[in-house]
Formats: C-alpha cells, sequence, structure tokens
C-alpha cells in the first residue's frame, strides 16, 4: 500500500510537473518587468539578422512589448504554422503566402481585418489585392517581386542586344546568345515550371483572371492562349535556347550557371539577384520579359507578386501590440533597413533603396506589370497541373497532349 | 493446515481456496497493480503518438477537413472511391513506389551480401571498408540529398563530367530530369545509402553460422556454390528476413530523399506514396484525403510485410 502511494505520489508530481512546463510559456510571456511578449513567426530564415536589429529598435521603442521570432521552413511553413495559428497559441504576427495558402487561412477565420489601420495607407494601393478577401484588407503583402528572367546586362551590352519587345525579337536575341556560345535561357527544373509561365501567359491570356474563371469552369487549358503558350515554351526549348537538360538543372545549379556568365537569361526573378550577386559581385543584373506577341498587342511588360504576407492573429491576446510592430516594419525609414539589408523590394512607397539591383528593379514600379496570374489560383492542384504541363513540354510531349492532360487534372480539382 | 499452507507456498503450486491463500492473491494483485506505473509512461507515449493519431486518420479519412479549418463534413468512404478511381497520380504513386521499392530491395540485398560475404572476416581492413560503407547511414538523408543532386546535375555535376572525361557522353543523361529514369536515380542514392547498414546484419549472420558445418562440407568436397546454396543461404535466412522486411518497409516510407531531391518531379515521375499524401495534406490541403492515402499506405505496407515474412520464415532452417 505504501508503494502505491509513493508511486501515485510520484505520478501526480510528474503530471504536475508536465502541467507547470506547459503553462510556463504563458506566464513568461507577460513577465520581464510587466513586458508582454509578442511572437513573430515567418518562413525567411536568411532576414533573420536583420529582423534581429529592427526587433531591438522596436523594443527600444516600445519597452512595453517584447518581440520573439520564430522561422519555420518555407515548404513546410503552413503545415507546422497553421495549428498553432488556429490553436490561439504561438504567432500573433505571421507571414503568409498569397493564393491557395491565404485562402485556406482566411477561410479558417485566422487574420484580423486591416482595412482601417493607418499604416495601409503606406502601401502602394495596387500592390495591396494579395491579401484582400471580400473587401477587407486582411494581410498586407510586404515584399516585392518580380517574377520575371534576370538577364545579364554585361553579355547584352557586349553582344550589342537590347532587351526585345515581341516573341520575334525574343527569339532572335536568343539565337544571337546561342551563336555566341552562350545558353540563352537557364531554366531550374524544379522552380522555373511554376515561375517561367506567368511571363509566358500574361499576353496570351484572354483576360487578367483567365486563371479564376478556369476555376470556375468558365475557361479551359486546351483553349488556345495556353496551348500557344506551351508552343511557344517547344519552341524555345526545340530550339536549344534552354541549357542542356532544362527538367535535371536545380535552381541552385541554374543560378550557378548564371553566376558564371555561362547563360544570359536566368528564368527564375528578381528574388535571385542578391543571390547571384552573392556568387558573382561583378555582375551586372536586369529585368527581362519574353514578350509572346507582336508589340502592338502587348498587355503586360511583367509580372510582379509578394510572398511575404503579414498579418495578425485573429486568435492573438496581443493584437493591439502586433499592430504596433506591423506599423513599425511599415514606416518608410524602417521598410529601407528591411529592404536594403534582404536586398528585397518592398510593396511600400517612399522606400529609398541603395543597392543596383534594387534600384535596377525599382525602374520596374513604373512599368505595367501583372500580379502573378498563378497566385490568383486558389487551388494548389491546378497550379500544380499548368507546372507539370510545362514539365510535360519540355519532356518532349505535344502541347496538345500536355494541356489536354492538364486540363482534366483541373476538372477533377475543381469538380 | 499450517505446514501444508508452508508447502504451498514453498512449491507456488495450485491449491484450494483458503483464507491465506486469498490475502497471497490479493497481496500478488497490489503488486502487479504496481507494476502498472512502469508500464504507464510507454503506453501514454504509444497511445499519444501512434494509436491516437492512427486511430484520427481513420476518421480523417472519412472527412474532407481541409487540415487548417474548425470545420468539415463527414464524406463516408467517398476520399477512398475517388483515390482508387479518380485520381492517375495516386496510381502512377503507387506505381513509383513499387519500382523503387522492387529496384532498392533488389540492389540492396544482393549488394549488402556480397559485401558482407567479402569483408566477413574480422582484419582491420575489413572492419576499416565495414565503418566506410556504414558511414553514409549515419549522414542525414537531406545532406546525402543535397550532395547527389549536385553530383546528379546534367550541366555542372561530378557524373556527368567523369562520364564526359572517361569518353562515355552517351551515357550521360539527366538523371533527375529524365521522367523515364529519374526513380531509379533516386534509388541508386537510397540502397548508396543504406546498403552498409544492411551489410552490419548480414556479417553478423554469418558470424552466426558455426564454422564446423563449413568444416564439414568442405571434406565432402562442396564447391563455394554448393556451400553458399545449401549452408551458407539457408543459415542466414533469418538475416535475410530483417534486411528484406526492414529495406522493403524503408523504401516504401522514403520521404526525405525524394522531396529533396526532386520534389516529386518532373511530372510526377519520382512521385511516391509518402510524397503523394504530403502533397496532398499540406499543399493541396486536402488533409481527410490524405489520411485516406495514408490508411491505404499502412495496409499496404502491412500486407507486403506479412507476406514477406511468411514467406521468408518458411524458407529458415534450424539447426
Amino acid at each position: 500500500m505504501k508503494r502505491i502511494s509513493i508511486l501515485s505520489l510520484s505520478f501526480v508530481l510528474f503530471l504536475s510537473m508536465a502541467l507547470v512546463g506547459c503553462a510556463s510559456k504563458d506566464s513568461a510571456s507577460n513577465s520581464e518587468e510587466g513586458a508582454t511578449t509578442i511572437n513573430f513567426l515567418h518562413w525567411r530564415g536568411e532576414d533573420t539578422e536583420v529582423f534581429n536589429g529592427l526587433i531591438e529598435k522596436f523594443e527600444q521603442e516600445n519597452p512595453s512589448i517584447n518581440v520573439e521570432m520564430n522561422v519555420l521552413p518555407s515548404d513546410s511553413y503552413i503545415a507546422n504554422a497553421s495549428a498553432t495559428l488556429l490553436s490561439g497559441e504561438g504567432a500573433d504576427v505571421f507571414a503568409s503566402f498569397p493564393g491557395s495558402q491565404f485562402e485556406a487561412l482566411q477561410e479558417s477565420g485566422a487574420y484580423v481585418d486591416l482595412s482601417n489601420e493607418a499604416f495601409i495607407d503606406r502601401f502602394s494601393e495596387s500592390l495591396l489585392g494579395a491579401g484582400v478577401k471580400d473587401g477587407k484588407q486582411l494581410a498586407v503583402p510586404y515584399q516585392l517581386v518580380y517574377n520575371i528572367p534576370v538577364y545579364n546586362k554585361g553579355i547584352f551590352e557586349k553582344l550589342g542586344l537590347e532587351p526585345p519587345t515581341d516573341w520575334e525579337g525574343f527569339l532572335k536575341v536568343s539565337e544571337v546568345l546561342k551563336e555566341n556560345g552562350y545558353d540563352p535561357i537557364l531554366f531550374a527544373g524544379d522552380i522555373s515550371p511554376g515561375q517561367f509561365i506567368n511571363p509566358m501567359v500574361m499576353n496570351n491570356q484572354p483576360s487578367d483572371d483567365t486563371f479564376a474563371k478556369l476555376e470556375k469552369g468558365e475557361e479551359k487549358l486546351t483553349n488556345e492562349w495556353f496551348v500557344k503558350t506551351l508552343s511557344q515554351i517547344q519552341e524555345l526549348n526545340d530550339k536549344g535556347y534552354f541549357q542542356k537538360d532544362p527538367l535535371g538543372t536545380k535552381k541552385e545549379g541554374a543560378a550557378a550557371l548564371f553566376a558564371q556568365e555561362k547563360g544570359a537569361i536566368l528564368a527564375l526573378g528578381s528574388y535571385m539577384m542578391s543571390t547571384v550577386k552573392q556568387q558573382n559581385p561583378e555582375i551586372e543584373q536586369g529585368l527581362i520579359s519574353p514578350i509572346t506577341v507582336p508589340e502592338g498587342e502587348m498587355k503586360y511588360e511583367g509580372i510582379h507578386t509578394s510572398t511575404f504576407m503579414l498579418g495578425v492573429n485573429a486568435k492573438s491576446e496581443h493584437q493591439e501590440e502586433a499592430l504596433k510592430f506591423i506599423e513599425f516594419l511599415t514606416q518608410p525609414d524602417i521598410a529601407a533597413e528591411y529592404a536594403n539589408g534582404t536586398g528585397q523590394m518592398l510593396t511600400l512607397n517612399d522606400i529609398q533603396y541603395d543597392s543596383p539591383e534594387l534600384t535596377e528593379t525599382a525602374k520596374w514600379l513604373e512599368k505595367k506589370t501583372l500580379f502573378q496570374p498563378r497566385y490568383t489560383i486558389s487551388k494548389e492542384q491546378v497550379s500544380k497541373a499548368i507546372e507539370i504541363a510545362v514539365q510535360d513540354v519540355l519532356s518532349g510531349v505535344e502541347p496538345k497532349e500536355a494541356a489536354k492532360k492538364a486540363q482534366e487534372e483541373v476538372s477533377r480539382a475543381i469538380k | 493446515m499450517q505446514s501444508n499452507n508452508k508447502a504451498i507456498k514453498a512449491t507456488g503450486a495450485k491449491f484450494a481456496p483458503s483464507f491465506s491463500s486469498k490475502l497471497e492473491k490479493r497481496r500478488k494483485l497490489q503488486w502487479n497493480w504496481s507494476l502498472f506505473f512502469f508500464i504507464l509512461p510507454g503506453f501514454l507515449i504509444y497511445s499519444i503518438f501512434f494509436a491516437g493519431p492512427t486511430i484520427s486518420a481513420l476518421y480523417l479519412s472519412l472527412t474532407d477537413w481541409n487540415g487548417v479549418a474548425n470545420a468539415y463534413n463527414f464524406v463516408g468512404l467517398a476520399n477512398y472511391k475517388e483515390m482508387l478511381t479518380d485520381s492517375p497520380t495516386f496510381i502512377q504513386s503507387l506505381g513509383n513506389n513499387l519500382k523503387f521499392t522492387l529496384t532498392v530491395l533488389i540492389c540492396q540485398t544482393i549488394l549488402s551480401l556480397f559485401f558482407a560475404m567479402l569483408l566477413v572476416k574480422n582484419t582491420k581492413v575489413n572492419v576499416f571498408y565495414r565503418a566506410l560503407y556504414f558511414f553514409p547511414t549515419i549522414v542525414a538523408s537531406v545532406s546525402i540529398a543535397f550532395v547527389w543532386t549536385f553530383m546528379y546535375d546534367p550541366n555542372i555535376g561530378v557524373i556527368n563530367n567523369l562520364l564526359s572525361q572517361l569518353g562515355l557522353e552517351n551515357i550521360a543523361k539527366s538523371w533527375l530530369g529524365d521522367r523515364n529514369i529519374a526513380i531509379y536515380s533516386l534509388a541508386f542514392v537510397q540502397f548508396w545509402a543504406h546498403t552498409g547498414q544492411m551489410l552490419i546484419i548480414f556479417i553478423a549472420g554469418l558470424h552466426a553460422i558455426p564454422k564446423e558445418l563449413y568444416e564439414a562440407v568442405s571434406i565432402e568436397g562442396a564447391s563455394k556454390w554448393q556451400t553458399f546454396r545449401y549452408i551458407t543461404w539457408p543459415l542466414l535466412a533469418p538475416s535475410a528476413t530483417i534486411v528484406i522486411a526492414y529495406t522493403t518497409i524503408q523504401s516504401f516510407k522514403a520521404f526525405d530523399l525524394v522531396i529533396a531531391m526532386t520534389g516529386g518531379g518532373p511530372s510526377h515521375s519520382t512521385e511516391i506514396l509518402s510524397t503523394f499524401l504530403y502533397h496532398e495534406a499540406f499543399i493541396n490541403f486536402r488533409f481527410g484525403y490524405a489520411s485516406a492515402a495514408a490508411v491505404i499506405f499502412m495496409l499496404i505496407i502491412a500486407i507486403v510485410t506479412i507476406i514477406q515474412f511468411k514467406m521468408l520464415k518458411s524458407n529458415e532452417v534450424n539447426y
């Protein structure tokens, strides 16, 4: 009996300790001389150092608020983040992707409505759409990315080439590059199928909401605009304008070839410019779009998107403090510090960029660009079907057949 | 009576119910009850991390939960029906998984057995080689994946460069980009990484075979093949059972290598069941559907493992 009592007591003690351990986080969040701790969750590990500096400044300005930052890998971010967000524990301020991930989170009521916050006015109005649902600004797109290929300005200058303004011009430039021993377009098999399709389709699609219509069953991938786009990708491949074995080349491999100046155009996006610059500080980079139509029919010069949208957790107990933190991050001087420290463009107005890459990218703010079509798709299966159609064409499947297969997948996804 | 009870206590034999025996039983019961606390941690861990999620997956497979929302609907067997009748990707993943598993199983078993036979003697050189072959097993799969991804790169990778330098350009391939061979390229990395692990199991099995048997067949004039066929292989069967079953389960569950090297692409050509259910759950937000895939996946592994055990056990020889 005595043994049972001791064991029972030990068990109760063990449970109590476990419960105390679980509870310690909450009690800690309001400790430290009465300061409130908010949790900031994002996936850009490469920004950690810059964010640490900014958080320090924020805490100096707001001594009653501490910010605890957590970084999760981007490929499993939403899977790991969603559970803590919806349980009411974890992040108070969090980053999210536009498109299907934003859709899933907003359906679950994860966001606080930011529509009436004063800091909204600091953003470029045309770049805020990705975080809007039913007229409410649920998340603010923070980082601005141009999902159009990066090109080597030095090689273009050396060969006397200008960025083309129509499809014939694009093919001609590619041919000159090839004749001079360069791989005209470096295609990353893991990333480019989903990236390169955006500028390829921007002037071919009948309307800006074509992909949205596709999900409603009002548009089909077997229609002329998509088959034409795939045919143009096939033409680039057949003429040898992609490097050898594009589907077997990974992002890092394509970027390395570009940094080594073996290729002239990198079919990724502006987010690669700082990485390439680190590998080759001498390289001069710009952005270039494949214009798939005659010059007179061009509607858009490029694609923009935002992959880093900030939101406040609707279940957070510290929403006021969380909003203060976002307000702080959107102050022009703070945002400029983030942009220049990380080499990323921002969706905010009046930001002073200081690196050549950011200055070059900033020129695109004046151009007519379209929000990334693939991010207007709310179902990932539809997005994947489009990506696989590009892979199929590069594997030798005829465009019509690849489009038919992709449409069958879309039909399955939306039924 | 007292002496009788003493005798019963001493022998532990069955005895007729009596007051003292009831006390004895109660004391034993109390002791057993206290033992429960010792298994409690294991029981709790098993319930929380295995039994609970398994039951939960079974239930979720009958719903349309998206993995994020609070609300979801009960859809019965609709997820199973869709998967088995209207999901070319699931069928393709199953096919890829079989190709992957069979390739790894055959190559890994043969190679590990071959190297085990070569390295069975405990010399310094053999111990060094065993350690060398075992090394990839202790390296994280993701690190292996990154290294091999670079090695496989068609433009800057060491494999194609080496082939070119040897004048074998025609063999050079887009190892991960060609959808006809990508799954085999992954299988190669898988068995490269785990052959050393199986080698150790086979070496342990070989050491357990009595030397007298080899001496006896040697006197009888048996050839090397006959020695292997009639002595080594039958007596190595328990080790082979472990190697084959473990390799099969390990290959069916391969995930990190595939995700890190190809993500299932190009065109789903390297999608296997584990990556399929990951994509459905965490990329497509179809948690209910993915749970149904997980249930089917679990059943396949269970069936394959049971069949293998039965077949291999029937071939085992005891001496």
